[in-house]
């Protein structure tokens, strides 16, 4: 099943069990470094500063946003769609990965699950806001109201994509909690402090690992992770029905749902890689996230690019090809050349040119080549988003509706709030909660070992 | 009432395994095991079973069914409007609610069985025979009581032939697992 010879042992150093629980706990055990109380400080900073720009959003309403009647979504849907692509990964990453049974999962997972319900809950802030009066934002539930009772639109991509994230935000979060109570457990039972103790045993809900508790436990997983997998999909096709549905040229094709799941997955795979370097570098797990790990997300990432590339290039030719003349406008004359080349070729670049320098093995085992990759794939996949939401709204059929658009300073501050909190989110979770699946490492500590069976 | 158990200890996994096998061969009770992973040799030994796929099923069922007749209901019956030209049962565009709602249900539903079942929920105080089963030690626990005293002694030895590195009594006065 799992061939040594190809990809060498999953954890380096040949653990012991107890080392495992030891070396995987004492982030929480000793207290953090310098750089955590900075890194905190800063990210806290930024998130209240998001606070006070949601504030003025809400105070004043969304006037004091970019936006205008043509481009009537700015930043706010390009950030939410970026987060959401983030929020992805985690969980494609950890439930694809657990259904093909591919083990090297293991020690990756639980840091990208938590990236998954911290990015999509940053997400969930833009389209709450964005409704303009967002203490009405009860109006979006299915509930029997007074108001009729009134029901919402169910066949309106907007609402499917309202229950779409509620429901990711949901199971993810559960996912996650669910793989974690074992190494809560764990840590109830290894502390020394009191403290610790009753809040640990508290979430850890009287975990024992008895034999009736893991076998539901394995069964629970594989029962979520079967059914996540279909949600992985969907939400990120309903995220693009929300454009396709729509009639702007560059919007209105049937390509969007694949290329936006793909998309998600390349820009969330890259954010687990720029968590996953961090977090082997800071807290030296090197045993445990190998270069072998580092290795397959990267060469995993070479391939998406090219499935992204062979997007933009589908997205041109089908416009070209159509026949259809304001689309061709748009493609041609408004991406590739026009106002907004900068982000259409930067998109290019970094998702389709630079991220094939991991056809490099040297560059794919350099942790700081695969930091800059990761973060440039980032930074491509949100030109990606700002590309398909501003340029179809800026200059669509008729020339009287053609403005440009440009943010305000409330939409860089709402922006960096989301990454302020995300930063915070994951710090907490470096420092509060094992960051890696502890009994799932413990099950395959010794694949590709001298002690496999 | 006090109960008391023999509570081997182990530190591999093979060994663990071993003497569970020896244990049934004598047909000596094993009350449970604790493992810091999940054995899939000791499911398959103490014939532990999950019906909780079985569960999942029907809840997914429930809630196909239940999405589309409250979609039904509330377009159809309670309030019907035309969207677009379309008819008031739009089947086509309710399958996208339908599936979100519908691994929704079958997550939350599963996951309350699960607690209920496996007997987690915050606030719960399952007896912990050894902390080090969390750890890194196999733990194999005997109810003395149970079929009768003599059996506790042989399963006590027997263990400990078998590689335990430590047989333990532990007095509980209440056992909730």
């Amino acid at each position: 099943m799992y061939n040594r010879k190809i990809r060498g042992p999953l954890i380096e150093g040949n653990k012991s069990l107890g080392q495992i629980t030891k070396e995987i706990a004492s982030p929480m055990e000793v207290g953090p470094g310098l750089w955590w109380y900075i890194a905190f400080f800063v990210s806290s900073v930024a998130a209240v500063l998001g606070f006070y720009a949601i504030y003025i959003t809400v105070y004043k309403g969304i006037g004091t946003w970019g936006v205008n009647n043509s481009v009537a979504w700015g930043w706010e849907i390009v950030n939410f769609v970026w987060w959401i692509g983030i929020g992805h990964a985690g969980t494609a990453f950890s439930i694809f990965l657990l259904i093909l049974r591919q083990k090297w999962r293991t020690s990756i997972n639980r840091a990208a699950e938590a990236m998954t319900v911290f990015a999509v809950m940053c997400a969930a802030i833009f389209p709450a806001l964005h409704m303009g009066r967002v203490w009405d934002v009860f109006y979006i539930f299915p509930y029997p109201n007074t108001r009729g009772p009134l029901w919402v639109n169910f066949n309106s991509p907007l609402f499917w994509d309202f229950s779409a994230i509620t429901a990711y935000l949901l199971i993810s979060a559960s996912f996650w909690y669910l793989g974690m109570l074992p190494d809560l457990g764990t840590i109830r039972d290894k502390t020394t402090s009191r403290i610790k103790k009753a809040v640990y045993g508290l979430f850890s809900m009287g975990w024992t690992g008895s034999s009736r508790q893991w076998i539901r436990f394995e069964s629970l997983s594989f029962i979520l992770g079967g059914i996540a997998a279909v949600l992985v999909v969907s939400v990120h096709s309903i995220v693009s029905t929300d454009f396709a549905v729509g009639i702007e040229p560059g919007w209105h094709t049937t390509i969007f749902p694949p290329f936006f799941v793909v998309g998600a997955i390349f820009s969330g795979f890259a954010m687990v890689m720029t968590l996953m370097v961090l977090i082997r570098k800071i807290y030296k797990l090197t045993d445990y996230v190998t270069d072998n790990h580092m290795d397959a997300i990267a060469r995993i990432l070479i391939f998406i690019s090219l499935i992204m590339a062979t997007a933009y290039v589908t997205e041109l030719f089908i416009s070209w090809y159509s026949g259809n003349k304001y689309d061709m406008f748009t493609m041609f004359r408004n991406r590739v050349t026009g106002d907004y080349t900068m982000q259409f070729w930067g998109m290019i670049v970094c998702n389709a040119l630079i991220p094939q320098l991991f056809w490099f093995r040297k560059i794919r085992r350099n942790w700081i080549g695969l930091l800059s990759i990761s973060l440039i794939i980032n930074l491509g996949m949100w030109l990606e988003r700002y590309n398909i939401v501003v340029t179809s709204l800026s200059k669509d059929f008729l020339p009287s509706n053609w403005v440009s658009y440009s943010p305000t300073i409330i939409d860089i501050g709402v922006f960096v709030g989301t990454i302020g909190l995300f930063g915070t989110g994951v710090l907490l979770f470096m420092r509060y909660i094992p960051m890696m699946a502890i009994s799932e490492l413990k099950s395959v500590a010794h694949i590709g070992t001298k002690k496999e069976d | 009432m006090m109960r008391t158990f023999k509570i081997g200890i182990f530190d591999d996994e093979g060994k663990f395994l071993s003497s569970i096998r020896s244990l049934q061969e004598q047909k000596l009770q094993i009350f449970d095991v604790f493992t810091p992973y999940p054995v899939h040799e000791v499911f398959h030994l103490l014939k532990r079973k999950s019906r909780l796929p079985t569960a999942a099923y029907f809840f997914g069922l429930f809630g196909i069914v239940a999405t589309l007749g409250f979609l039904y209901y509330t377009s159809v019956i309670d309030w019907p409007l035309i969207y677009g030209g379309k008819p008031f049962n739009s089947f086509p565009s309710f399958i996208v609610v339908t599936i979100v709602v519908t691994i929704l249900t079958v997550t939350l539903a599963s996951l309350a069985l699960f607690s209920a079942r496996s007997k987690l929920f915050p606030g719960r105080d399952n007896t912990i025979f050894d902390l080090r089963a969390t750890d890194d030690k196999f733990v194999i626990v005997v109810d003395t009581n149970f079929p009768d005293q003599s059996q506790a002694g042989r399963a006590g030895n027997l263990m400990k032939e078998q590689g335990a590195i430590e047989i333990i009594d532990k007095e509980f006065e209440k056992v909730e697992a």
